[in-house]
């Protein structure tokens, strides 16, 4: 209650507060800010910018020479937005004016900076405006499923949504195109029919997959290795997108061989990385052969795999592998029974010695040991679940339905039930009425009542109260004063920030009850949304955008340079820093641990890839990383491998990722012309990407930002492009030190993680400011800042344990409040 | 991923996997495929290919100009169709250019290519741009045909971040816009392309049922147009933006709905339903031109875009031999290791783009090929993908557009005339007579005459 107090006496003391500062105040400070303006500020502008920007010349249509107080300034606060921006950058003056010296330049930034820091100070609160947003295919997915219990995913075919500031959820960018629309009426009625009737029976089919790149096995057996086989280069990995929940077929087409007298292979069955099945086979020549496993899976998209466990266990001992096989060696093929025909010819006989020979020569040698899963096939589905499900008929039926009897009056309880829900806030009886209407009209053309609740579904589906989220439509949306928004919508803004997805009955029934705004309650729904399993959805689709792991899914590392690459390590990648950031999310962790921790979660292949060892097994546990060298997001496969070039590391790259997402300052775009290039045969060769980079930036136009941006990303060179460690770049020792255009330098990654957390500051603003904006779903404005410091600057106090950041996004003013368009 | 799907009684897999198995075009359609119109003139097809990153443009612009100029390195796969198209050069978009702006010109290049309009330099609020050349043409001619325009692209647009320098990820996502703030995303699923065309009635209902359905879905357009109606006057200026989008999106389905029932032909799709989006690159784009061949053929609709990629597409072509991304590729900075590959990618993309060619103009249509009855502009609106330049663009220009022009030749326009006017030109064979296109300022000449 606190906090409402102080926002209702905030908005309450606005005018008050103004007038105190308009009336006795303004003599002292304007003679005071004026005198400051006219002494060191206006003589700046006038030396190095009247020359271009005045009354006559107005070049870039600005002429600077109009703004004669420190009030004019801020009446055009816009134009001194971009001039302050233009100073930072040294982008202006240009290149061929006479420039002023950094010294010369910081006073009057700084000065101008706190000008408008206290007008906004005085300005009151400005929770900015929230567009009406289009639920996007995430959304529109969890959605349905929340509402109906449906797992039908018809977002899945829904066209991309476009992002803006970094994420997909912007309402002023998700834009709905008749193509969408079509699409959107077509989910309605798939949808509506599967929650009252059962999932679509589709026929089966039948899809072969393999893997785009296939890599040989090593010659001989090895005694270390991937007991689960998944690592080894004749498993097989495909990910999948399975339509409907329902048994399915996986057929393993093998080929190759393995030695005669071997114990019999055996051949695993993996959905996730976890192990569905097993089955011996028992043969030494596999070319062709086929095995086939049945299965329950869940709609949605499954990495599949199979693998051959213990490969190079149980092989004839002459093999020199693991645990030999008991068997018995077979003896090598007898071929003194044959003999030539009795009246073959010279030359046939000199033929048949040839191959004798070469069959002796052959038998001699090893056999390969070189069995592989070639292709699969998946079928299916089969079984398919038939009818609604019981979560399906509960959730739509909130008045009985036994043997599809239903009382009077039943299809307004249902209507009204289902529109609540659907539209995420209460609803008129109009509405009601109209919804009804449909029902009685499907039931006068001879259809059942269930088919009159399809239509009336169908129609809340398409409804732009379904589809978007309006805010404040009680009023008017363009309301322009700042105003709180109603329960229902500060429960739907909750539920999409960390679940994306429509409230749940908890949270509507305290909205309804109008107490979801109380602190302690509002606290204790935060708390029990993030631990519940629904908030994957903020992982997955704010740590996806944020740490730029959805691109994990598109990058194709050169397979010539890192053959180890498979469709396998990159899922376990993503699911490393998922878990790593869920781990955070559920147990409530500090956020700094993003930045370093001496914990994450691998499985033995990701293990191996980071050379840690005794991990053993395929599935994913917390591992302890005191004495190795890695720690925290910076040190993670997924992130050293979005950040890399398919053939090589790139410390710009990776600086830029540091600096956009850790230090929340992205460096400018390059200049598109005149940039050296750098020799990229001789990366390794005859120069380090070190000396190339540091040539590089010995042009001073480059080196502003590359003085930075590259230093932060040679700290991970040791670490190559798809995340493994390494010590040399090419035949060059790899360097992971540098110092920082502030002075601070560092020796390897653990000196700048050091570093990194001394600046915890500027990681807290960023995070907030990442996860403020895809809360909202608008970029963040000007009058955003002093809300972004006030949440960053207070999470000291909680240990910044990620849930005290999430409830300050949840208490603060822009969410809590809006206000419509401002005049223009 | 997806390799072929196919249903289980009829399993007949083909050999070499790793490719989609190429969908057979039956030629030999019913006849009652083709001109829709009847007995009267076959009509005009207009589509547009944006290729981003620009060329190499040394091994692109022919050296001669005129009748006999000797196709260039990249553009060789086009020769034998010497006779249907033309080389045009010395095209720009002056609106690509940053006027101010600083960078972005990959957003501001895909943004402009078919609006000539300079996009608003935003990362979210206010996207603003033009209405594009295709969108301009696809309303004068929306009640001929069931689609008005069908948009197409071959990459999925999982980009994260800002796209490109603060500019918002919608100007490089679609080429194509309705409206000055209303984008409109290519398809990139074949499968759902396929859907768009051929729609997903279920005809394993009786006639009575799905007649009834139809009624229901109508009286539920109804519904929420009624609705929304009311809900508009509570919006303020930006939610209305968004809601109005939706209102037009609706009075849309109701439109084809409408002409769907007016045009009761049956149409028998000439491919198979595809499964996915294909592995292999090239089969992909193949696929995606056979749909839009098939969709003029059929005259579902007269207006396609299709991008083959976005502005700063990061794809790697390692089955010819480049494993780098494109992009960063391009910013060669005259390494000559670099223009090469950047060359063998322009290369496989003119390759592909002959196909497209190729495929109509082995289509009959009416009195001639659909080649002859189209007009097809393939291009970029960048020039030098190192530099970032917009003027002296590569741009071709396929088919006759009925008998108007006179293919065949390199054209060498002034430097700077506006890629607009060929716009204005070309929508001017269609009957079609907006003012300007962006920055238009007249009809392109030399086109029709030789």
């Amino acid at each position: 209650m606190r906090r409402l107090i102080v926002l209702i006496l905030l908005i309450g003391l606005f005018p008050l507060i103004y007038l105190a500062f308009a009336s006795t105040a303004p003599q002292a400070q304007k003679s005071e800010t004026d005198a400051a303006f006219e002494k060191s500020i206006q003589p700046f502008f006038s030396d190095y910018c009247y020359e271009c920007h005045n009354e006559k010349l107005k070049k870039g249509n600005l002429n600077l020479e109009t703004f004669q107080s420190a009030a004019s300034l801020l009446q055009d606060r816009d134009t001194w937005e971009k001039v302050l921006e233009k100073l930072h950058r040294g982008e202006m003056p240009p290149k061929e004016a006479p420039r002023p010296d950094q010294s010369e330049v910081e006073p009057v930034t700084r000065w101008i900076e706190s000008e408008f820091d206290r007008a906004d100070r005085l300005a009151g609160p400005d929770p900015g405006r929230v567009t009406a947003r289009r639920l996007n295919r995430a959304e529109y997915n969890n959605t349905v499923r929340d509402l109906l219990g449906v797992s039908v995913r018809p977002a899945d075919d829904f066209p991309q949504d476009d992002s803006g500031y970094g994420f997909d959820n912007i309402g002023d960018v998700l834009s709905l195109s008749p193509v969408l629309m079509e699409k959107y009426l077509a989910a309605a009625e798939k949808v509506a029919r599967t929650a009252l009737y059962g999932p679509e029976l589709l026929k089966p089919t039948l899809v072969r997959l393999r893997t785009a790149a296939r890599r040989d096995l090593p010659n001989s057996p090895l005694s270390d290795y991937d007991a689960s086989g998944l690592s080894l280069p004749n498993s097989l990995h495909v990910t999948c997108r399975f339509p409907v929940d329902g048994e399915h077929l996986f057929k393993a087409v093998l080929n190759g061989h393995r030695p005669r007298g071997s114990e019999p292979a055996r051949l695993a069955f993996w959905i996730d990385a976890r192990q569905v099945q097993a089955i011996e086979v028992d043969l030494a020549d596999f070319e062709g052969q086929t095995r086939e496993f049945r299965t329950n899976i869940n709609a949605g998209e499954h990495l599949v795999s199979f693998s051959f466990v213990r490969f190079y266990d149980g092989l004839p001992s002459t093999y020199g592998g693991p645990n030999p096989s008991s068997r018995p060696i077979p003896p090598p093929p007898d071929f003194s029974s044959f003999k030539p025909p009795e009246n073959a010819t010279q030359q046939q006989l000199e033929e048949y010695k040839k191959k004798q020979e070469a069959l002796k020569t052959r038998s001699a040698q090893k056999e390969p040991v070189d069995a592989r899963v070639n292709y699969v096939e998946i079928g299916g589905p089969f079984k398919q679940a038939r009818g609604p499900s019981l979560d399906s008929l509960k959730k739509i039926y909130t008045c009985g339905h036994v043997d599809g009897v239903h009382q009077r009056g039943c299809d307004r309880k249902i209507v009204a039930g289902l529109a609540h829900r659907a539209f995420r806030r209460p609803v008129t009886s109009q509405e009601v009425e109209r919804l009804t209407g449909l029902i009685s009209m499907a039931q006068k053309r001879g259809d059942s009542f269930e088919e009159g609740i399809c239509l009336a579904l169908q129609a809340m589906l398409v409804s732009p109260h379904f589809l978007f989220r309006i805010e404040n439509r009680g009023k008017a949306t363009g309301l322009q004063e700042a105003h709180l928004i109603s329960q229902h919508e500060l429960a739907a803004r909750l539920s999409y920030f960390l679940w994306s997805s429509m409230p749940d009955e908890e949270l509507l029934r305290c909205a309804d009850q109008q107490i979801l705004r109380k602190p302690d309650i509002l606290a204790a729904q935060v708390r029990r949304m993030l631990k519940d399993s629904k908030s994957h959805a903020l992982i997955e689709n704010f740590g996806g955008q944020w740490l730029e792991l959805r691109r994990l899914e598109i990058v194709k590392p050169d397979p010539k340079r890192f053959p180890e690459f498979d469709e396998y390590l990159r899922q376990l990648m993503r699911r490393e820093t998922e878990m790593f950031f869920e781990a955070i999310v559920r147990e409530d962790r500090s956020i700094l641990d993003f930045i370093d921790a001496k914990y994450t979660f691998l499985n033995d292949r990701l293990a191996q890839h980071y050379k840690i060892p005794a991990v053993t097994g395929a599935e994913f546990r917390k591992v302890d990383l005191n004495g190795t060298p890695r720690g925290g997001i910076l040190t993670q496969a997924s992130i050293l491998t979005v950040s890399s070039y398919a053939t090589r590391t790139s410390p710009v790259l990776r600086g830029r990722w540091i600096l956009e997402n850790i230090l929340n300052a992205p460096p400018p775009p390059p200049p598109a012309a005149g940039v050296p290039a750098l020799n990229e045969a001789a990366v390794g060769v005859s120069a380090s990407m070190r000396q190339q980079l540091e040539q590089h930036r010995t042009n001073p136009a480059c080196a502003s930002c590359h003085a930075r941006m590259d230093t932060l990303g040679f700290a991970l060179e040791n670490y190559n492009a798809i995340g493994a460690w390494r010590t040399e770049d090419g035949k060059f020792p790899v360097e992971a030190s540098g110092s920082l255009p502030d002075g601070r330098s560092f020796r390897g990654l653990d000196d700048l993680k050091a570093i990194l957390k001394h600046d915890r500051d500027a990681f807290a603003e960023c995070l907030t400011q990442k996860l403020l904006t895809y809360s909202l779903g608008r970029g963040i404005e000007r009058y955003d800042r002093r809300t972004v410091k006030t949440i960053a600057s207070s999470l000291a106090a909680n240990e910044y344990r990620f849930s005290s950041l999430v409830l300050e996004i949840a208490n603060s003013v822009p969410f809590q409040m809006r206000r419509g368009d401002l005049p223009k | 991923m997806i390799v072929t799907r196919r249903h289980l009684p009829r399993r007949t897999f083909l050999k070499g996997l790793g490719t989609l198995i190429a969908l057979p075009m039956l030629d030999s359609m019913v006849p009652a495929f083709g001109a829709a119109t009847g007995s009267g003139k076959a009509p005009t097809r207009l589509a547009f290919v944006y290729v981003p990153n620009g060329v190499i443009m040394k091994d692109w612009t022919p050296e001669a100009a005129g009748k006999d100029f000797e196709f260039s390195r990249i553009l060789k796969p086009l020769e034998p169709f010497r006779d249907d198209l033309s080389v045009l050069s010395g095209l720009a978009h002056r609106n690509a250019n940053a006027l101010g702006d600083g960078p972005g010109d990959h957003a501001r290049a895909g943004a402009c290519f078919l609006t000539g309009v300079h996009p608003k330099k935003t990362a979210g609020a206010d996207i603003t741009v033009g209405i594009s050349a295709d969108q301009i043409a696809a309303r004068a001619v929306a009640s001929e045909t069931r689609l008005p325009s069908i948009e197409l692209g071959c990459e999925d647009s999982r980009t994260v971040g800002n796209c490109d320098s603060g500019y918002s990820c919608a100007y490089t996502n679609s080429i194509s816009w309705r409206g000055p703030a209303s984008p409109m995303p290519p398809e990139v699923n074949p499968r759902a392309a396929f859907e768009r065309l051929f729609g997903t009635t279920d005809f394993s209902l009786d006639p009575e049922t799905r007649d009834r359905r139809a009624q229901y879905r109508r009286s539920i357009l109804d519904m929420v147009r009624d609705d929304t109606q009311k809900l508009i006057g509570t919006l303020g200026a930006t939610d209305r933006r968004k809601v109005d989008e939706y209102l037009y999106a609706i009075r849309e389905i109701e439109r084809r709905i409408e002409s769907a029932e007016k045009d009761n032909r049956e149409v028998t799709p000439p491919l198979e339903k595809p499964a996915g989006i294909p592995i292999a690159f090239t089969d992909y784009l193949k696929l995606m031109y056979d749909l839009q061949v098939v969709a003029f053929q059929a005259d579902l609709t007269r207006v396609s875009t299709l991008m083959v990629g976005r502005e700063g597409s990061v794809r790697v072509y390692p089955e010819i031999g480049v494993p780098d991304p494109h992009h960063p590729l391009t910013h060669h900075r005259g390494n000559p290791d670099w223009i090469e590959k950047v060359a063998m990618i322009n290369g496989l993309h003119a390759e592909l783009f002959a196909y497209f060619v190729g495929k109509l103009k082995s289509t009959a249509d009416g009195d001639g090929t659909l080649l002859d009855h189209s007009m097809v502009v393939y291009g970029s609106a960048i020039a030098d993908g190192n530099r970032h330049t917009h003027q002296d663009l590569p741009v071709i220009l396929a088919g006759r557009g009925g008998d108007g022009f006179k293919p065949g030749r390199h054209i060498v326009y002034p430097q700077h005339t506006p890629m607009t006017n060929l716009y204005l030109t070309l929508l001017d064979r269609m009957g079609i007579r907006p003012e300007t296109i962006g920055d238009s300022t007249g009809q392109l000449e030399h086109l029709t005459e030789l």
